[in-house]
């Protein structure tokens, strides 16, 4: 049996918790996203930031990436359509501002090559493996010498007990 | 698998990952600008230290030089005498023109900068980095040089100096001026 200060203690304890989540949700506000917002982010996601390198210009914290999403906002609210915003960049930049490889010329290499890496990869470890199997030899019958009459009379003893 | 194979196939990996490298961690300086033969983007700015403004209309039919620089930027430092050097050397062309564009800097850092590192040719502003984007700018300092018909025919990402500074004043700047095509 539990104590009755032990009780009172756990039901205090309750009643803050329950008060501190209603009072957080009551203070609490969604941040609402406009369509310029989400156009902006989606563009902004397939342009790599020129001085994180390895980053989206939604994801650097560079001022120029910061500059680069607001020329962004900009021209969508002149009316731009996204992929002219990103032919505005790629005139600027060339293929280094996008985080996509354009999926032309020289470019195929670094789509197909992977893919073609696996390819050639695993028909070599298909053949080599192949090559190993034929080159040991099967095990034969001819290999084995037949039972002895005991030891075939202990075996079926065996298998029958 | 024969010899032959497989220095192909290692090659073929090589080369992969080279592709891959300069893909993701290449430096861009090492990229040639798409810029290079273009029109140069048009612009207008507010002059570093006054409420003239000055565009790129103000050298049409002129080889200008270009320079994008801040105040914050300590690479800019280190070229400064130079961009000094090179228009001393040309300014007396009549058609040659300098200009310098702040990028991303408050007045008065600017201002203080040019004191104290002295000036001799035009700043202009660029307050929101609109038109160093429009020039396809990695960072600064970085430099272009427009010929007389206004199209883009250099670009030197990092400071002009050693090297880069002696074939702008001469592999670059006077054939531009005599109305040839400059070595990149």
């Amino acid at each position: 049996m539990r104590r009755p200060s032990l009780q009172r203690g756990i039901a205090w304890s309750g009643a803050l918790a329950l008060l501190l989540v209603l009072s957080s949700a009551a203070w609490s506000s969604t941040v609402e996203e406009s369509e310029l917002d989400v156009q902006t982010r989606e563009i902004a996601k397939t342009l790599r930031c020129t001085v994180c390198q390895t980053e989206s210009i939604w994801e650097s914290g560079a001022p120029l990436a910061a500059q680069m999403r607001q020329v962004i906002r900009e021209r969508l609210a002149q009316g731009q359509s996204p992929d002219e915003i990103r032919a505005y960049f790629y005139s600027r930049y060339g293929d280094y501002i996008l985080m996509q490889p354009p999926k032309r010329g020289v470019h195929w290499i670094i789509w197909t090559g992977p893919f073609a890496a696996l390819l050639i990869g695993g028909f070599f470890l298909y053949r080599t493996l192949r090559r190993w199997v034929v080159q040991t030899p099967a095990s034969s019958p001819e290999g084995f010498e037949p039972l002895d009459e005991s030891s075939r009379k202990r075996l079926e003893r065996e298998l029958h007990s | 698998m024969t010899r032959g194979w497989q220095v192909a196939l290692v090659l073929g990996l090589l080369g992969l990952f080279t592709l891959f490298y300069q893909g993701l961690w290449g430096d861009p300086k090492m990229i040639p600008s798409v810029l290079i033969g273009t029109p140069a983007p048009t612009f207008d700015g507010p002059r570093v230290g006054s409420s003239e403004r000055l565009g790129l209309e103000h050298f049409r039919g002129k080889v200008l030089v270009i320079n994008f620089w801040a105040s914050w930027c300590q690479e800019c430092r280190l070229e400064h005498s130079n961009l000094l050097a090179i228009y001393t050397r040309f300014k007396d062309h009549p058609k040659f023109a300098m200009l310098g564009i702040d990028y991303q800097d408050k007045e008065d850092d600017a201002l203080d900068y040019l004191r104290e590192y002295g000036t001799s040719f035009p700043h202009i502003h660029d307050l929101t980095g609109a038109l160093s984007i429009d020039y396809g700018v990695y960072g600064v300092p970085e430099t272009f040089i427009i010929d007389q018909q206004g199209l883009i025919r250099y670009k030197w990402i990092g400071p002009i100096i050693g090297d880069a500074y002696t074939h702008v004043i001469e592999a670059v700047i006077p054939p531009l001026l005599n109305g040839g095509p400059a070595k990149t």
